[in-house]
């Protein structure tokens, strides 16, 4: 079992300081960052439950490509928003953006 | 199984330490590469868990993912080097908060549940790729062919978004 709680310890610890990054950064890349640390605490759960609960069956690592896919779109996507602007305002700080909120 | 255990502790330490470091340095680059070791980390416990391609898959992704990043960041940051010490957060009480409670969420969910008798073995590399593979074109195909569309939808959205579009280029002009 030890294992197992060694992981998750650890999904949940990546969890907590990409939450707090995301949070507290004003930079839409850092926030990106944040977002990116916590996709990796739940990644280490998703193979964990796949090696230590359910070795032989495989949903959990196709679950594993599905989440590093939307890994890489989010970094696709914001950094396209942040592009756009940065060329229309010409910083990608959060709180110049204030006229986003609606 | 305490080898196991015991790699899987170390590389856990070396991510969470990285991924600490990422949001307390002031030096942009460097904050790019401590996620990459941090993801790459990850990458090295996943293979202690004995998830060969899931390990290798990590860190290549991560190795390029991280690189595009540090490029944008050097684009995108007044002070990329972090020379000037700018103070780049805000809300850091209620965001130490939401970590802190988000983080003793997940490890009381971890420690409470049942999670049953842990298997002692996995298979074998061989036999993990062909099992992923099969998943892949059987039981989760949808799921496959979704994220594949999803991934072209957004490269589309991403590409049509950041090119500048004629009314914003002739704006620029006119300002300059």
């Amino acid at each position: 079992m030890m294992p197992l709680y060694v992981a998750l310890l650890v999904g949940a610890i990546m969890f907590g300081i990409g939450l707090y990054g995301a949070l507290s950064q004003t930079n839409l890349v850092m926030i990106m960052m944040g977002v990116e640390v916590m996709l990796g605490g739940a990644l280490v759960n998703l193979v964990a439950f796949w090696r230590f609960l359910h070795p032989t069956v495989y949903p959990g690592q196709t679950f594993f490509l599905i989440i590093m896919t939307v890994m890489a779109l989010d970094m696709a996507v914001g950094f396209g928003v942040g592009t756009a602007r940065f060329r229309a305002r010409g910083s990608v700080e959060a709180e110049e953006a204030g006229e986003l909120k609606g | 199984m305490i080898l196991q255990t015991a790699f899987m502790g170390l590389f856990g330490i070396a991510a969470i330490w990285f991924a600490v470091v990422v949001f307390r340095t002031h030096s942009m680059v460097r904050s790019a590469l401590a996620l990459l070791f941090s993801q790459a980390a990850l990458g090295a416990m996943f293979l202690a868990m004995q998830a060969e391609f899931l390990g290798v898959l990590q860190i290549m992704m991560m190795a390029t993912e991280m690189a595009i990043m540090a490029i944008f960041m050097v684009m995108f940051m007044m002070d990329p080097g972090g020379l000037g010490q700018m103070e780049m957060t805000h809300q850091k009480r209620l965001s130490q908060a939401a970590g802190v409670i988000g983080a003793f969420a997940a490890l009381g969910i971890a420690f409470l549940a049942g999670w049953g008798n842990p298997a002692a073995t996995a298979p074998g590399p061989q036999a993990q790729l062909r099992g992923l593979g099969l998943d892949l074109m059987e039981r989760s195909m949808l799921i496959f062919e979704t994220a594949g569309v999803t991934i072209l939808t957004a490269m589309v959205a991403a590409t049509a978004v950041a090119v500048a579009t004629r009314s914003a280029t002739k704006r620029k002009e006119d300002r300059e």
